[in-house]
C-alpha cells in the first residue's frame, strides 16, 4: 500500500489530493500510471506532461521498474512553475 | 554559539506570509563576505494580453525543500567560496507586484555570489516541485516553466 499525492492540475482532475493505493511491490512506472488512471480517468489528458516522484525522486513514465515499500509516497508531478 | 566561526549555512523557507527582502539579505550577511547578491521574483499583472488578478502557488513541500537543499549543495561545489545561501518561496495567494521568491547568496567577492544566484533561480525553475496558477478575470491557468526538464514545450 502506497500513498499517492496529487498536485496542481492533477489534483483538480482527480478531485483529491491524497489517497492510499494497493499495488504490487514491483511495478513499472507506466503500469502504476495506468492503475491510477483506471481510478481517475480524467487524468488521462495529462499523461504526456507528468512524471512521478517516488520517495521524492523523479521517475519518468515508462519501463522503469519500481520497487515499492508499504507507506512509500508516490506523487503525480505536473509540469512545474516555481520561482 | 560562536558567531566568529560563521559556518556556511543554507536558509530555506516555504511560507504563505509576505516575503521580506531585508530579512532574507540579513540572513546571508557575513563579516567575511564583501558581496551579497539578490534575486527577487515578483508577480506581473499581465500575460498574453490578459489581466492577471493574482497568483496562487502550491508545493510538494517536503520534496521542494529537499530539492532546494540539493541546489545549495551544487552551488557550494561549483562556487566553493560561497558563504551563506537563503531561498524563501511564498506559497498560497501572492498579489501583483509582491515577491514570490527571494534568493540571496553571500561570498567574499562578487563574481561567485552573482553567478550562484543565477544558477539557483534557473535550477529552481527546472527542478523544484512548486506550481503557479495565474488567476485572470474570468479563468485561470496552471503555468509551466520552459525549464521544466520533462515537459514538452508545444504551446
Amino acid at each position: 500500500q502506497v500513498s499517492v499525492l496529487y498536485f496542481a492540475r492533477s489534483a483538480e482532475l482527480a478531485g483529491l489530493r491524497c489517497e492510499t493505493l494497493s499495488v504490487p511491490r514491483q511495478i513499472t512506472s507506466l503500469q502504476l500510471w495506468e492503475e491510477i488512471v483506471r481510478l481517475h480517468p480524467r487524468l488521462a489528458v495529462i499523461r504526456d506532461q507528468v512524471v512521478f516522484a517516488v520517495r521524492q525522486e523523479y521517475v519518468l513514465l515508462g519501463d522503469q521498474l519500481l520497487v515499492l515499500q508499504p507507506g512509500d509516497e508516490v506523487a503525480i508531478i505536473p509540469p512545474i512553475s516555481g520561482g | 554559539m560562536d558567531e566568529s566561526e560563521d559556518v556556511p549555512k543554507d536558509f530555506i523557507k516555504l511560507k504563505s506570509e509576505k516575503l521580506s527582502v531585508d530579512e532574507v539579505s540579513e540572513l546571508v550577511i557575513s563579516p567575511y563576505c564583501g558581496a551579497v547578491s539578490l534575486f527577487i521574483g515578483t508577480t506581473r499583472n499581465n500575460f498574453q494580453g490578459k489581466k492577471v488578478i493574482h497568483l496562487e502557488y502550491e508545493a510538494y513541500t517536503s520534496m521542494a525543500e529537499t530539492e532546494i537543499k540539493k541546489i545549495c549543495r551544487d552551488v557550494r561545489q561549483k562556487w566553493p567560496s560561497v558563504k551563506h545561501i537563503a531561498v524563501h518561496h511564498r506559497l498560497g495567494v501572492v498579489p501583483i507586484t509582491e515577491a514570490s521568491v527571494i534568493i540571496a547568496v553571500s561570498s567574499p567577492h562578487r563574481a561567485e555570489s552573482l553567478e550562484a544566484v543565477m544558477y539557483c533561480i534557473n535550477t529552481l525553475k527546472a527542478s523544484v516541485p512548486i506550481w503557479k496558477k495565474e488567476i485572470y478575470e474570468d479563468e485561470y491557468s496552471w503555468k509551466e516553466n520552459k525549464e521544466c526538464f520533462w515537459a514538452n514545450s508545444e504551446k
